[in-house]
């Protein structure tokens, strides 16, 4: 395996048992106005067993400041220059709803978009139509369990690997080393997926 | 040995929760997220749901006190108090605000008043003993500590 260059590397070998399958971490943006349903997506996240790291914000406003969306600036999303993989918000909040967001992030113009998951506390078909048809990847019953965070693992890693794969790696062939570990991303086998 | 006698008192104390309805499975699942790593995990969600809920309450009682009643103000309160209860596993709080919750639809006064009075009843009754559970938590703790040292 002498081809894996990044510092990083040592978590992936290192992780243990948790079916980590990722070369780093992955960085979910946690949005909620209600502090005791951060705190519990927190630590289902934590708990996971991914290397999930979690900045957690308690409004849409703030959602857009950490990824650099304010002001119609169309920078690369970021939190002290790293960039968060995957945005979970909640729909259900004052002034900038989990739509607007949604919406906010879906339009600014960034070669990769970062997969947004919905969560809701109300199970009505026509918001759930309305989000997915302007893009959200996904859309969670709350109150969140631990198979609701395990869905959002596979699909955030795959899609962190991917960007991962596209902004550091040139040889897919270390990927596949590294998740020899790792059953859930067989089609990473030689190719860079988008 | 003492830790153990108060684990027996707490899960005792914690099934007569699940079994009166206090808690639901939704509890089981935050008591699952609380390990060796995170010893404090429920007892910090608790402290939360608990320091939430009575911003909300004060808030209800003042707009419930208003000559006119703004029901949408108030629905989005009882909204926040449904959600947080939902996902704390806190089922009879949790029921009472979905009641609380038709009565604004229906704009109804005196409904919302004898609602508001059955969550706050709902909640004191949970508080109190959330209170003896994170008394029992931490006395099992210290005396973990203890153990170790």
């Amino acid at each position: 395996m002498g081809e894996v260059t990044e510092g990083d590397n040592g978590k992936v070998n290192g992780g243990g048992g948790g079916g980590g399958g990722g070369e780093g971490e992955v960085r979910v943006l946690v949005v909620d106005d209600s502090a005791v349903d951060r705190r519990i997506v927190e630590g289902l996240l934590k708990r996971s067993g991914t290397m999930f790291e979690v900045i957690a914000v308690d409004s849409g406003k703030k959602a857009m400041e950490i990824l650099g969306l304010n002001e119609g600036k169309a920078e690369s999303p970021t939190v002290n220059d790293k960039k968060i993989d995957i945005i979970l918000t909640d729909y259900c909040m004052p002034e900038m709803t989990g739509y607007d967001l949604l919406k906010a992030v879906k339009e600014q113009s960034c070669p990769k978009s970062i997969p947004v998951v919905i969560m809701s506390s109300e199970n009505e078909p026509q918001r759930i139509n309305r989000c997915r048809a302007i893009g959200a990847d996904d859309f969670i019953l709350k109150p969140l369990q631990t198979k609701d965070v395990q869905k959002l693992r596979s699909y955030a890693t795959s899609m962190a690997l991917a960007s991962k794969a596209g902004t550091k790696r040139k040889m897919p062939l270390d990927l596949m080393g590294e998740n020899s570990g790792s059953e859930r991303i067989p089609h990473l086998a030689g190719v860079a997926v988008a | 040995m003492a830790a153990t006698a108060l684990r027996e008192q707490l899960n005792g104390l914690v099934n007569s929760m699940f079994a009166e309805g206090l808690l639901d499975q939704q509890f089981q699942q935050l008591q699952m997220l609380q390990d060796g790593s995170t010893p404090g995990f429920v007892a910090e969600v608790v402290t939360l749901f608990c320091e939430d809920s009575e911003r909300i309450l004060t808030e209800l009682t003042k707009l419930m006190d208003q000559a006119v009643v703004d029901y949408s103000k108030v629905d989005a309160y009882v909204h926040q108090l449904k959600g947080s209860s939902s996902s704390v596993g806190a089922q009879n709080v949790k029921l009472a605000c979905i009641q609380f919750r038709q009565f604004c639809e229906e704009n109804n006064k005196e409904g919302c008043v004898r609602a508001l009075n059955v969550v706050k009843h709902e909640y004191c009754h949970l508080r109190s003993k959330f209170e003896t559970m994170l008394q029992l938590e931490s006395r099992i703790q210290a005396y973990e500590n203890k153990q170790q040292n």
